[in-house]
């Protein structure tokens, strides 16, 4: 019964999207207002049936219905009940349902947050939307169907969740962020098919497109870094970014997002790169179908893929599709996107835009080509290679370091035509920041010269966003306002200027953070019986004892080990080694002490049948602001989507509701 | 029209599809086994009810050879597409499984829970795993109706592999 409800929630899905996605560029094309009325009916009804398909399987997965074949794959009755909600989204079935969901409640609010104004536009992108929802839909109806009935005799019982979603409550969460992240570039695609139809990109339509590419890019950001954590909370080699190709697949979609907003930056400034941004737009999106259909469809390997899975070629079919269909889209009407002309050269603050979009675009296409060189070379050779860490480590040094000295740079220089010596006085007025971060990191001991270039370029950096941020509080101060209503009024008058700043400095923590935790980190491996000691840098840890811990499908062994710190007693710290059924050999769960300086992380590496244990420690410094970094830029970005406080008209409304 | 958009458009999107075109059907985890095409070494194993199966006794039907444990993830999840399967070609295929590194009592207890699909077989030292090359669990060998090993399949089958092996196996000679 289940099984038929939910697959008729589904059809009906399909239904609307088949019926929405012609009303729409038809409503688009004849600008018909009944038309677009009706499209923006159909979108709400796509999402209220995709709800209900979504809480049909949550129904049966919390029930335990096992005649339902996705439970049967993934529930058990041993499973708790907070794992078998999010269950959902633990195995292929269900993530695309779960995507449906999420495509179904974006599409519904295109409709409902742009109520007024950009009638033609909407009926356009409401269309898109439709025929990417089509093709999801579609999915979840017939090939990747989670709603199948379980053929008899239903079993009483299933294996249950991938554990290892199981043990760490930032599987809980990474993954949804990422489904926003991911499904929500949807949004600003459509929103780029639409002026390409229209033929026309102004000022008004680029201020809602680039709300909604800040949207998903904010939850790809939480996404991304969240899955960094829980690497390096859960398996154990003490890194949180491998390059693996699931990783490089979300990355690559918010590199060019973050290229597109800066060139939108350089559009509502300038007039210009009308054409370029909407490339850009349009190039996150396509990203966003290649990674899933790389993850998905089995061709790369990776921690994260899944086998063999028959929505491969239809995901190939459907990303020809949107390849093929875009690029006649752009050859076809980008020429009508001209840019405003502009009266002076390209220079100073456009010209760091432009290389801020150089490196961008560079940084995109070297992790592409280091992601997907494997298929080539076996394409061409027939031979199986793997492009490791070196690679794109060597490739992305370089490159952040010139992003990062043009977070230094680009803000400190005017817009338009600067005269040369103000030039000079706004580059070198940061300089002395620059030392001081250099000697800093002497101080502390750095010697290599990327660290040390880092601090130079993060001590400039971080001084120009300061000053930037702070240069419009400090003019009203100056007229006699208060320091603390300086700042106020300062943030409330310009929130995005603010925000971005906010994700800049967000961007140099981060940047600071990798730099430090990936060149100074101390190693220990010892084999260790009870009892016994061993000491790196500052740490004495003292193996007290080991205990066995049998769950259903799982074993654990249990190392205490104390923990001293500079002669201070810190507690203790439990690594932990499973024999874990997914994996073939037993992998250890490690145990993290975080401080706001430094990570003590310990795992255990093998257990001996004496009882003793090898244990790995390593300290690591400063990686907690590597999440607090990340954490600040997505701060950012939700404070660039806070919409300005200005004299209050009734164009405030107007503006909340399409920044929301 | 902009022809500049559309070539280079064309010129980047072509290979890529081309090239992620031809990557289907291979699994970048696949290790080829130099077993395949070979005659399937012969094992004569006591399955957990007590009865000896010997693999020669066999011949004249397709066979599938199924490593598994009880510990290991995916052998729980492939384990409803072999009851199906087993249930599908019943009388036409010979399903196997052999208990890789576990004990017969853990075989026992989720049997009792999930129903078999076929002999638990008790490979008590390893060498049957050994002669098959077997590295991991789960591993599934077709060996078709002469004895020769068709296929070696590493990690979970999925329903429609399955079928279409076995189909291919039935329909070939």
């Amino acid at each position: 019964m289940t099984s038929q409800l939910g697959s008729a929630a589904v059809l009906l899905a399909l239904m609307t999207c088949a019926i929405g996605a012609p009303l729409g560029f038809f409503a688009g094309a004849s600008r018909s207002a009944a038309g677009l009325q009706w499209t923006r009916r159909m979108s709400l009804a796509f999402a209220l049936f995709m709800i209900l398909a979504n809480l049909i399987m949550e129904y049966a997965l919390i029930t335990r219905d096992f005649s339902v074949s996705y439970v049967a794959s993934v529930g058990s009755l041993a499973t708790p009940l907070h794992i078998t909600i999010v269950s959902l989204w633990s195995s292929l079935e269900g993530s695309i349902l779960f995507w449906g969901l999420v495509l179904g409640l974006f599409t519904a609010s295109v409709t409902l947050l742009q109520r007024r104004g950009h009638e033609d536009y909407l009926a356009y992108t409401l269309g898109t939307l439709f025929v990417i929802g089509l093709f999801f839909s579609f999915l979840i109806a017939g090939p990747a169907n989670p709603f199948r009935p379980t053929p008899a005799p239903i079993p009483t019982d299933g294996p249950g969740p991938n554990p290892l979603l199981q043990n760490h409550i930032l599987m809980i969460i990474h993954p949804p962020m990422l489904y926003l992240g991911y499904v929500g570039m949807s949004v600003p695609f459509a929103m780029a098919v639409a002026a390409l139809l229209r033929g026309q990109l102004g000022a008004s339509w680029l201020r809602p497109l680039r709300n909604w590419l800040l949207v998903p890019t904010s939850f790809l950001t939480l996404g991304i870094m969240l899955g960094g954590w829980w690497s390096y909370e859960v398996l154990g080699w003490g890194g949180y970014w491998a390059w693996d190709p699931v990783e490089n697949a979300s990355f690559l979609p918010w590199l060019t997002a973050i290229a597109a907003l800066h060139s939108a930056v350089v559009q509502q400034r300038r007039g210009t790169l009308k054409a370029w941004t909407v490339i850009l737009v349009m190039v996150t999106f396509l990203l966003t179908i290649l990674g899933t259909f790389l993850t998905r469809s089995g061709v790369v390997n990776s921690v994260h893929s899944f086998t063999q899975s028959p929505i491969g070629p239809l995901f190939l079919a459907f990303l020809g599709f949107c390849l093929v269909a875009t690029i006649i889209l752009l050859s076809w009407r980008i020429d009508t996107l001209v840019s405003e002309p502009s009266e002076d050269a390209v220079v100073a603050r456009e010209g760091a835009f432009l290389l801020n979009n150089l490196l961008l675009v560079t940084f995109t296409f070297t992790v592409l080509v280091g992601t997907i060189f494997p298929i080539i070379a076996e394409a061409v050779r027939g031979v199986k290679v793997s492009v490791g860490e070196p690679y794109f480590n060597r490739m992305a040094v370089p490159i952040c370091l010139g992003l990062l000295a043009l977070i230094g740079i680009g803000p400190a220089l005017p817009w338009g035509r600067a005269d040369k010596r103000a030039l000079q006085r706004a580059l070198v007025w940061p300089l002395p920041a620059a030392i001081v971060g250099v000697i800093l990191a002497l101080l502390a001991g750095a010697r290599s010269w990327s660290v040390l270039l880092t601090a130079f370029l993060a001590g400039y950096a971080l001084w120009v966003t300061l000053d930037q941020a702070l240069r419009p509080a400090r003019l009203r101060a100056k007229k006699g306002e208060s320091a603390g209503q300086a700042i106020v009024q300062t943030f409330a008058r310009a929130p995005r200027r603010t925000g971005a700043y906010l994700v800049h400095l967000g961007v140099i923590i981060t940047f600071v953070a990798i730099a430090i935790s990936s060149s100074y980190k101390e190693n220990l491996e010892a084999t260790m019986a009870p009892g016994q000691s061993a000491s790196v840098a500052g740490y004495d840890l003292t193996f007290t004892q080991l205990n066995v811990e049998r769950q259903p499908h799982l074993t654990a062994e249990k190392a205490t080990i104390q923990i001293v710190h500079k002669g201070k007693d810190k507690g203790t710290l439990e690594p932990r080694f499973n024999h874990y059924p997914t994996q073939r050999e037993p992998i250890g769960t490690p145990a993290v002490r975080t401080t706001l300086t430094h990570d003590l992380y310990l795992t255990v590496m093998n257990v001996g049948a004496d009882g003793r244990i090898g244990l790995r420690a390593i300290v690591t410094p400063a990686v907690v602001w590597v999440w607090l970094g990340v954490l600040i830029m997505v701060a950012g970005t939700v404070v660039c989507l806070i919409p300005p406080k200005s004299a209050p008209t009734p164009k405030t409304a107007r503006t909340a509701e399409a920044t929301t | 029209m902009n022809r500049k958009v559309l070539i280079v458009g064309a010129l980047i999107v072509t290979p890529l599809l081309i090239f992620l075109a031809l990557s289907f059907g291979k699994d970048p985890r696949a290790i080829d086994s130099p077993l395949v095409g070979k005659p399937a070494p012969d094992f004569a194993l006591q399955g957990l009810d007590g009865e000896m199966v010997r693999l020669a006794d066999l011949r004249g039907r397709p066979v599938v050879i199924n490593f598994w444990a009880t510990w290991c993830q995916p052998c729980i999840a492939e384990h409803p597409v072999l009851r199906a399967g087993a249930k599908q070609y019943e009388g036409s295929v010979e399903f196997l499984g052999v208990i890789y590194q576990d004990e017969p009592e853990n075989i026992q207890a989720f049997i009792d829970r999930r129903g078999a699909w076929g002999p638990s077989l008790v490979d008590e030292a390893g060498t049957v795993a050994i002669a098959y090359g077997v590295y991991g669990a789960p591993e599934t060998f077709f060996i078709d109706r002469n004895g020769v090993i068709e296929r070696k399949v590493t990690g979970a089958l999925h329903p429609n592999e399955l079928a279409s092996l076995l189909n291919g196996m039935l329909s070939s000679g």
